[in-house]
C-alpha cells in the first residue's frame, strides 16, 4: 500500500517534471519572471486597461499565428501573410468605396479573396511541389505588388462608424478582436489535439513521404491548411482597418517576421512534427508584454527590440540545453 | 452623326479657347493659387481666416506654469531629418528649463508600430503631451483622440493628421511659400527675365502639381518677363531625372538659364546634368532637396539655392507651441504664438501654425545641416 502511494507520487512528480520542462513549461516560467520585473518597473503594467489594450494590438498577430503554427508543423512556412493581409485591406477599400459594394459584402469579399491568396499558395506547393519558402516569398511580392498597383498608393477612409466596432469597441467587456482571437485559439487547439486532421499535420511534418504512402490525404490536408492561413491574414486585414480606420497598400509590412518569431519561440520546430497552439499563446503574450513593459519603463523601441531579440534567443537555449539533458 | 460632329467641334472650340486663354504649364493643377506678395517678406498674412478645427483635450491638468514631459514619436528615427527636429526640440526644452521631450519611434515609418508606440506612451501615464509627425493622416488619428480624451495635450509637425484629433499642427511651409522662394531664387540668380524648365516628378503627384501651380501664378505677377520653357515628368528616379534635365540643356542650349527641380530626387541629378555639362554658373539650378544630396554641388558652386525648411526650426517651433498650449497662452481662435528664437509666428488653415518663410540653404549654410 506504501509503496503504492510512492509510485503514484513519483509519476506524479515525473509528470510534473516533465510538463515544467517543456518548452512550453520554460517558457511559461520565463513569462512570470517577465511579468514580475516588468511590473516593479511601471505601476500601470499590470493594469486591466493596459493589459486588454495590449490584447487588442496583439489580435491581429495572434490570428495568423494559429494557421502558421499548423504549417510550421507540417515544416511548411507561409512568408505571404503580411502581403495578403495588405492584398486584402487595400480590396476591403476598392470594393467598398470605388465599386460601391455594401460594406458588409465588401468584408465577406476581402475574406474571400484572403482565402484564395492563401489557396494559390498551397496549390503550387502540393501540384508543382514548389517548395513553401520559394512559393510564399514569390506571392509575398506578387501580393504586395497587385495591392499597391489596384490602390495606386490611395488610402481608403471614411467607413461608418458600425464598421469600427471590430477594431475599436469593446464587447462584453473585452476588445472585440480579443473575442475572434479567443475562440479562433480554441478552435485551433481542439482541431489540433482531438481531430484526425490535427495528427495528420504531425504526420506531414514528420515524415512527409511516408505520410503520403500511409495514404494520407497530405495533398488536401495543405491546401486546406494554406487556405485558412490566407483567411486569417484576411480576417486581421478587417480587423486592422477598423481600427485604424484607414486602408493603406503597405499595411502588414513585416507581419510574417512576427508570427513566425512567436510560433518559434512557443516551441513549434521549424523543422516540423512538433508543436502546438500553447506555445504559440505564450510566445505571442511574452513578445507582446516584453514589448509593452519596456516601453512603459521607459525604454525607447530600438533598444527593445534589441532586448526581444536576445530573448529569443536566451529562451532558445535554455530550451535546448534543458532538452539534451532530459534526453541523454 | 450630326449630334457627334457638333460636339467635336464644340470640344474642340472649347480647347482652343482654353489654350489661347490661359495656358497653365504643363504639371501644374488647375486649384485655385494664392500668389504672395512680391519682393522680401515673409508669407502669410492674406490667407482667409478660418476657424479654429483642432480637437480639445478632455480634464487635462492644468500645468500651467509646470515642469512637463513630452514624448517625440517622429515617423522613424535614425535619419537625419528627424534627428534635426529632435535637437530643435532639445534646445527649445533647455531654453524653456520646464520641459523634457524624450524622442521615441520606430526604425521604420510604419503606421502600426507608430500607433503602437504612441499607445505605450499613453499607457504609462507619466506623459502630459505628445509631438508627432504622422506616417498616416488617418490611421494615426483613433489613437491621437484617445491622448486627447485621457487629457494628453496633442502637436503635430512635418506631417499632418486629421485636424480633430491634435489640438495644433506645426505647418513646414505652405505651397504659395515654397513657390515664390523658388523663384524668387532664380531671380537673383539669373535675373527677371530668365529661361527655364522644370524637373517634376509626374504632372499628378498632388504637391508638386500644386507648387508649380503657385510658381506659375506667382511668376505671372512678380516677374512677367521670365518664360518657362518645359516642364518634363521625371518619377523620382535619378536616372531618368538626369537624362531629362539633358534633354532641356541640348533642346534650349544658350536660351535655358535655369532648371527646377521639383523633388529630392531631380535637384541634385539636374545639378549633376549642369556639372557635367559644363554649365556651371550658365544654367542655375534651384530646387527642392535635403542638404545631403546638395552638398556636393553647393560646395562646388555649381548650386546657390537649395530650398526647403529648417527640420531644427521645425521642432523647436512644436516644443514651444506645446509650452504654449499647456500654460494657456494659445488658445482655439488665437492668430500667433510666440516660439522664442523663432518670434512670433501665425496661425493659418484654422488650427495650423506656419513655420515662416522656407529655409534657403546656401553655401554659407549648407554645411551646418546633417540631413
Amino acid at each position: 500500500m506504501a509503496l503504492d502511494t510512492a509510485k503514484v507520487e513519483n509519476t506524479m512528480a515525473k509528470r510534473l517534471r516533465n510538463l515544467l520542462f517543456s518548452q512550453e513549461g520554460i517558457l511559461f516560467i520565463i513569462l512570470v519572471l517577465v511579468i514580475i520585473v516588468l511590473s516593479g518597473r511601471n505601476a500601470n503594467f499590470l493594469s486591466a486597461s493596459n493589459l486588454l489594450n495590449q490584447g487588442r494590438l496583439m489580435s491581429e498577430v495572434g490570428l495568423v499565428a494559429l494557421p502558421m503554427t499548423y504549417i510550421i508543423i507540417t515544416a511548411g512556412i507561409d512568408l505571404s501573410v503580411g502581403s495578403i493581409l495588405g492584398l486584402s485591406a487595400i480590396l476591403l477599400g476598392v470594393f467598398w468605396k470605388n465599386l460601391g459594394v455594401p460594406l458588409e459584402l465588401a468584408i465577406i469579399l476581402a475574406l474571400i479573396v484572403g482565402t484564395v491568396a492563401g489557396y494559390v499558395n498551397g496549390l503550387f506547393i502540393v501540384r508543382l511541389n514548389v517548395p513553401p519558402l520559394i512559393m510564399t516569398l514569390a506571392t509575398l511580392a506578387f501580393y504586395r505588388g497587385l495591392a499597391q498597383g489596384i490602390s495606386e498608393a490611395k488610402s481608403v477612409t471614411g467607413y461608418p462608424e458600425w464598421f469600427y466596432i471590430f477594431g475599436q469597441k469593446s464587447v462584453m467587456g473585452l476588445p472585440t478582436q480579443l473575442w475572434f482571437f479567443i475562440i479562433a485559439t480554441i478552435i485551433s487547439i481542439i482541431i489540433l489535439r482531438t481531430t484526425t486532421l490535427g495528427r495528420y499535420l504531425y504526420a506531414i511534418g514528420n515524415n512527409p513521404v511516408g505520410a503520403r504512402f500511409s495514404g494520407l490525404p497530405v495533398a488536401r490536408t495543405l491546401l486546406v491548411i494554406y487556405s485558412y492561413s490566407g483567411f486569417m491574414a484576411a480576417l486581421a486585414a478587417v480587423i486592422f482597418v477598423s481600427r485604424v480606420t484607414t486602408t493603406r497598400s503597405d499595411m502588414g509590412t513585416g507581419l510574417e517576421l512576427d508570427v513566425i518569431a512567436a510560433v518559434v519561440l512557443g516551441g513549434t520546430s521549424i523543422f516540423g512534427g512538433k508543436g502546438g497552439i500553447i506555445g504559440t499563446l505564450i510566445g505571442l503574450v511574452l513578445i507582446q508584454l516584453l514589448k509593452n513593459g519596456l516601453a512603459l519603463s521607459g525604454v525607447t523601441s530600438d533598444a527593445t527590440t534589441i532586448v526581444i531579440g536576445l530573448v529569443l534567443i536566451l529562451a532558445i537555449l535554455v530550451n535546448n540545453f534543458i532538452q539534451r539533458r532530459r534526453d541523454s | 452623326m450630326k449630334k457627334f460632329s457638333l460636339r467635336m467641334f464644340a470640344s474642340l472650340a472649347l480647347a482652343l479657347f482654353g489654350l489661347s486663354f490661359a495656358q497653365s504649364w504643363d504639371g501644374a493643377d488647375s486649384l485655385p493659387t494664392n500668389p504672395l506678395a512680391c519682393g522680401e517678406g515673409a508669407g502669410g498674412g492674406a490667407m482667409a481666416a478660418l476657424d479654429y478645427n483642432g480637437g480639445q483635450t478632455m480634464n487635462a491638468p492644468d500645468m500651467m506654469g509646470q515642469a512637463i514631459n513630452l514624448i517625440d514619436v517622429p515617423k522613424l528615427v535614425g535619419i537625419g531629418y528627424f534627428a534635426a527636429t529632435t535637437l530643435g526640440q532639445q534646445q527649445a526644452a533647455e531654453e524653456l528649463g520646464n520641459v523634457t521631450v524624450t524622442t521615441d519611434a520606430p526604425t521604420e515609418a510604419n503606421i502600426d508600430d507608430q500607433i503602437a508606440v504612441i499607445e505605450s506612451y499613453i499607457a504609462s501615464g507619466n506623459i502630459n503631451g505628445i509631438l508627432f509627425a504622422a506616417n498616416d493622416p488617418v490611421a494615426i488619428a483613433p489613437v491621437l483622440r484617445k491622448a486627447l480624451e485621457q487629457g494628453i495635450h496633442v502637436v503635430g509637425y512635418d506631417a499632418n493628421s486629421e485636424p480633430d484629433a491634435r489640438e495644433w499642427f506645426v505647418n513646414q511651409a505652405e505651397f504659395n511659400g515654397i513657390a515664390k522662394a523658388m523663384v524668387d531664387s532664380l531671380a537673383k540668380e539669373k535675373g527677371d527675365s530668365a529661361h527655364f524648365g522644370i524637373v517634376t516628378s509626374t504632372f499628378t503627384t498632388p504637391n508638386q502639381a500644386r507648387w508649380i501651380a503657385e510658381m506659375q501664378a506667382y511668376q505671372a505677377a512678380c516677374y512677367p518677363n521670365m518664360k518657362w520653357l518645359e516642364t518634363l515628368e521625371a518619377q523620382e528616379d535619378a536616372v531618368l531625372s538626369f537624362n531629362q534635365a539633358n534633354t532641356l540643356i541640348n533642346k534650349y542650349g544658350d536660351e535655358l538659364d535655369g532648371i527646377f527641380g521639383m523633388t529630392s530626387v531631380a535637384t541634385p541629378s539636374s545639378a549633376d546634368a549642369v556639372t557635367q555639362a559644363g554649365l556651371c554658373g550658365d544654367v542655375a539650378v534651384v530646387g527642392l532637396a535635403t542638404p545631403n544630396g546638395m552638398k556636393p554641388f553647393v560646395n562646388d558652386g555649381c548650386v546657390q539655392s537649395v530650398v526647403l525648411w529648417n527640420p531644427v526650426d521645425l521642432g523647436y517651433a512644436a516644443t514651444y507651441v506645446m509650452r504654449a498650449i499647456v500654460d494657456g497662452t494659445l488658445k482655439a481662435g488665437d492668430t500667433s504664438v510666440e516660439a522664442g528664437r523663432l518670434g512670433t509666428l501665425q496661425v493659418v488653415n484654422g488650427s495650423e501654425i506656419l513655420l515662416g518663410a522656407p529655409y534657403i540653404f546656401t553655401p554659407d549654410n549648407i554645411n551646418d545641416f546633417d540631413f
